[in-house]
């Protein structure tokens, strides 16, 4: 039973002993708000107690796999099985910060090349506001696209001579040409397609997944990212642990970031001459510690630190086995291109997501930056269409003859598109282009999305959609319903509200693109 | 309140082919199944069954119900309708209808939808027979088979909240630990196992002999193993088996050709063979 807040007096403090004056005594602070600070207090330490046993029950699983450990007889975990039988084990997703544009890559708009250098009509932009980046300029002129396109494979989908490699697997995607969101900047839409909202603090889509599903492999992280080295070096997008961050879920469902170095995980190895045992033990002594302090304090990320040492000697174990590419089948190197070698490329980071998601690792996210070309659009684009073309079709490829293809969701696009109108000076050979919320493109491919097709279709500018919209929500709605989440299910009770990825408007899993 | 539901059951569910009423079958289906949401405390949609007049007046949308018409009734689509399917009835994590309670509301759309009158309850083929399922329920047994698999050093995770989709065998953590005796000593819990990864641990073409017997299996993956073609010839009883890979297994075209002939095998993976 919660005590009851006395009113400010000389009597000691009934509620702690007398040894200090709290909060609690304070005169100003209305005696409700005490009440409910004190009821507070005793659930939270309720909670400290039940969730006590799950400490000790991790522990016990790092001092000895064979201990019988309690997690399982745990209420306090979420349930983690999906509302109905799911198509995808694991997804890896392609990151393309910055912004690809859709007109020289998926977006094929033939009747532009008449139109070079004419003013966007006014009609088309619709009054749209335009950003800093191009609002003074005197026009809007219309940059056709410097490269061509051709039809490829038994679907005969239109595929952008700038991606060769991409363009064998073209039967295998499923790409969305009417994909649109709200934000015109970096931040909050890169915000808004890994966490479904543009302001920080929403837990990613790999931590829902993480949180929803659990682990396949307790030895490896749940959720990884990987940066990639960058192509070019302008226009570079900041990223930071925000974007793969949990939010408000535990922290334990944030991803865990492998550098773009020759060390995939800094300070992994042991000095020479601790043995593992040693250190074993010294993490069972810290733990010991962090478990004190929680019995104490009862602050959950006591937990989380917990579990993050654990994890951390696990992943001692099993990252030098992941990151050891030896055993790799000559074909792997022709696949990926000669680039999979060197550690951090997009190429590397490609053969190192099959890699995770063979062992089981859930969720596997690829930075790559430098798709914002303001300016000198075609140079820019051709190094990085040069740079993820092969790793990305030897990626699919790889999936495919591996037979993950059917379990594995691989989704490829940025956070926004492009214009149609050049920002800055328009020549037949260079041009640039500014942000484009209204429509842009992406692709899936496997896990029982449907192959060979286009869904969706933009106007003669890839300006405006003319059929069949999809939000960013309604991509995360379709992502999670591939992992058998009714993404409406799939939530979590923060400051009131049962929080989900796709927030609070209407999402629409896009049934159309499923098999 | 178990117990209360099962006995209210029993006596709402006629044996099919007899006639019955409205009040006397089909108001204590909606009654277990959908009044808490439409009814007199919540109306969703503006939907309420409580009363055979309201079924009739239908929601804000419209009618429910097409008398004389089942597959025309929006109610019986959404109860039809995949659980997986976004407009599915019950919402929630609420249980499907049971087939039995699907012919009852199939029978009296059928007739009319009368209110007093009586009507035939009709068992249609289709709607007799009970939906496609993975494996048998988990529920009374998945304590059992999660200790167990603990006890063997690997998992088995149901594959959804439906307890007839089946468990996932799981290995990943740590796939030395599951070998040909881990295998063996699932057999208690075979037939709930509808996927078993297998990739990269030590099972031998003996352990296929175990997994022979796990007849609902769908998905079976023996990646990175020193399986042979006679551990395929073990695979050979398993009639729902969909997906089969043998990537860098010792499996040759003798096991390939065996594995082709298996009926229910829709795909097959061999890359990196001997």
């Amino acid at each position: 039973m919660p005590q009851t807040p006395h009113d400010h007096g000389a009597d000691p403090c009934i509620d702690h002993g007398g040894e200090h004056p709290s909060v609690l005594d304070l005169p100003f602070v209305p005696l409700a708000l005490k009440r409910e600070w004190l009821e507070a207090e005793t659930r939270r330490h309720f909670l400290a107690r039940g969730s006590k046993a799950l400490a000790w029950a991790g522990l016990a699983t790092l001092l000895g796999r064979s201990a019988p450990h309690l997690l399982a007889d745990t209420s306090a975990l979420p349930d983690r099985r999906p509302h109905f039988a799911p198509k995808a084990k694991r997804a890896i997703y392609l990151f393309m910060a910055g912004a690809p544009s859709q007109f020289e890559t998926w977006d094929y708009k033939p009747k532009l090349s008449g139109m070079f250098a004419q003013n966007l009509p006014e009609s088309v932009r619709g009054g749209q506001v335009l950003t800093g980046m191009t609002a003074g300029q005197v026009g809007l002129p219309i940059a056709p696209s410097f490269c061509g396109f051709s039809q490829q494979g038994q679907s005969r989908q239109w595929v952008s001579d700038l991606l060769p490699w991409t363009g064998k697997v073209v039967d295998d995607l499923c790409v969305i040409k009417s994909l649109y969101t709200e934000a015109i900047n970096h931040e909050p839409a890169i915000l808004t397609i890994t966490t479904g909202n543009m302001f920080p603090g929403k837990p990613s889509l790999g931590s829902w997944l993480a949180y929803g599903l659990g682990a396949i492999n307790e030895e490896l992280p749940t959720f990884v990212v990987m940066t990639s080295k960058m192509p070019v070096k302008s226009n570079v997008q900041a990223l930071s642990n925000r974007l793969w961050s949990s939010g408000f879920l535990s922290p334990e469902y944030s991803a865990v970031a492998l550098r773009s170095g020759s060390e995939p995980v800094l300070y992994l190895k042991d000095p020479d001459g601790l043995d593992r045992d040693v250190r074993k033990q010294m993490i069972a002594g810290v733990n010991e510690l962090n478990h004190q302090l929680f019995e104490r304090v009862g602050d959950p990320e006591i937990n989380t630190r917990i579990s993050q040492y654990e994890m951390a000697f696990r992943m001692q174990a099993s990252v030098p086995e992941l990151s050891d590419f030896s055993d790799e089948p000559a074909s792997t190197w022709d696949l990926y291109g000669p680039r999979a070698r060197e550690p951090g490329t997009y190429a590397y980071n490609c053969l190192m997501a099959r890699r995770l998601a063979e062992r089981g690792v859930r969720f596997t996210q690829i930075f790559l930056r430098t798709w914002d070309n303001h300016t000198n659009l075609p140079k820019g684009i051709k190094a990085m269409t040069e740079d993820c073309d092969q790793p990305t079709y030897g990626l699919i490829t790889d999936l495919k003859r591996r037979g993950m293809l059917d379990d594995t969701l691989v989704v490829w696009g940025g956070e926004f598109g492009r214009t149609v109108y050049s920002q800055g000076e328009l020549t037949h050979e260079n041009y640039g282009r500014d942000h484009h919320p209204r429509c842009f493109s992406m692709w899936m491919c496997g896990a029982g999305t449907r192959p060979g097709m286009s869904y969706g279709e933009t106007d003669d500018f890839s300006y405006n959609i003319v059929k069949d919209p999809v939000h960013v929500r309604d991509l995360h709605a379709t992502i999670l319903h591939q992992f058998g989440f009714d993404h409406n299910k799939l939530t979590f009770k923060f400051q009131g509200l049962d929080q989900r990825l796709t927030g609070v408007l209407p999402a629409r899993v896009i049934k159309e693109v499923l098999v | 309140m178990r117990p209360a539901f099962l006995l209210l059951l029993a006596s709402a569910v006629p044996c099919l082919g007899e006639t019955a009423t409205f009040p006397g079958l089909v108001a204590p289906i909606f009654e277990h199944n959908c009044v808490k949401c439409h009814g007199p405390t919540k109306q969703k949609a503006g939907l309420r069954l409580d009363s055979h007049a309201a079924v009739l007046v239908g929601s804000k949308d419209g009618v429910v119900i097409k008398a004389g018409d089942p597959e025309g009734s929006e109610l019986f689509r959404r109860i039809s309708l995949s659980p997986s399917d976004d407009d599915f009835m019950p919402s929630g994590d609420r249980p499907p209808l049971t087939p039995a309670e699907m012919t009852a509301l199939r029978s009296w759309i059928s007739a009319g939808a009368p209110d007093s009158a009586t009507f035939d309850v009709i068992p249609l083929e289709q709607a007799a027979a009970p939906q496609p399922t993975a494996a048998p329920d988990y529920g009374p047994r998945l304590a059992q088979a999660t200790a167990l698999a603990r006890s063997l050093g690997v998992t088995l995770a149901p594959r959804s909240r439906i307890p007839t989709d089946g468990l996932v065998l799981r290995t990943a953590s740590d796939p030395a630990r599951c070998d040909d005796a881990a295998l063996a000593r699932l057999a208690p819990v075979g037939d709930l196992i509808v996927e078993a990864e297998l990739a990269r641990t030590r099972v031998t073409d003996k352990g296929m002999q175990s997994v022979g017997g796990w007849v609902n299996l769908e998905r079976l993956d023996v990646t990175r193993t020193v399986v042979t073609s006679d551990g395929v010839t073990f695979l050979a009883p398993l009639g729902r088996l969909d997906s089969l890979n043998l990537t860098q297994t010792k499996v040759d075209d003798r096991g390939i050709a065996l594995a082709k002939r298996m009926p229910s095998l829709r795909h097959l993976w061999a890359f990196e063979g001997p």
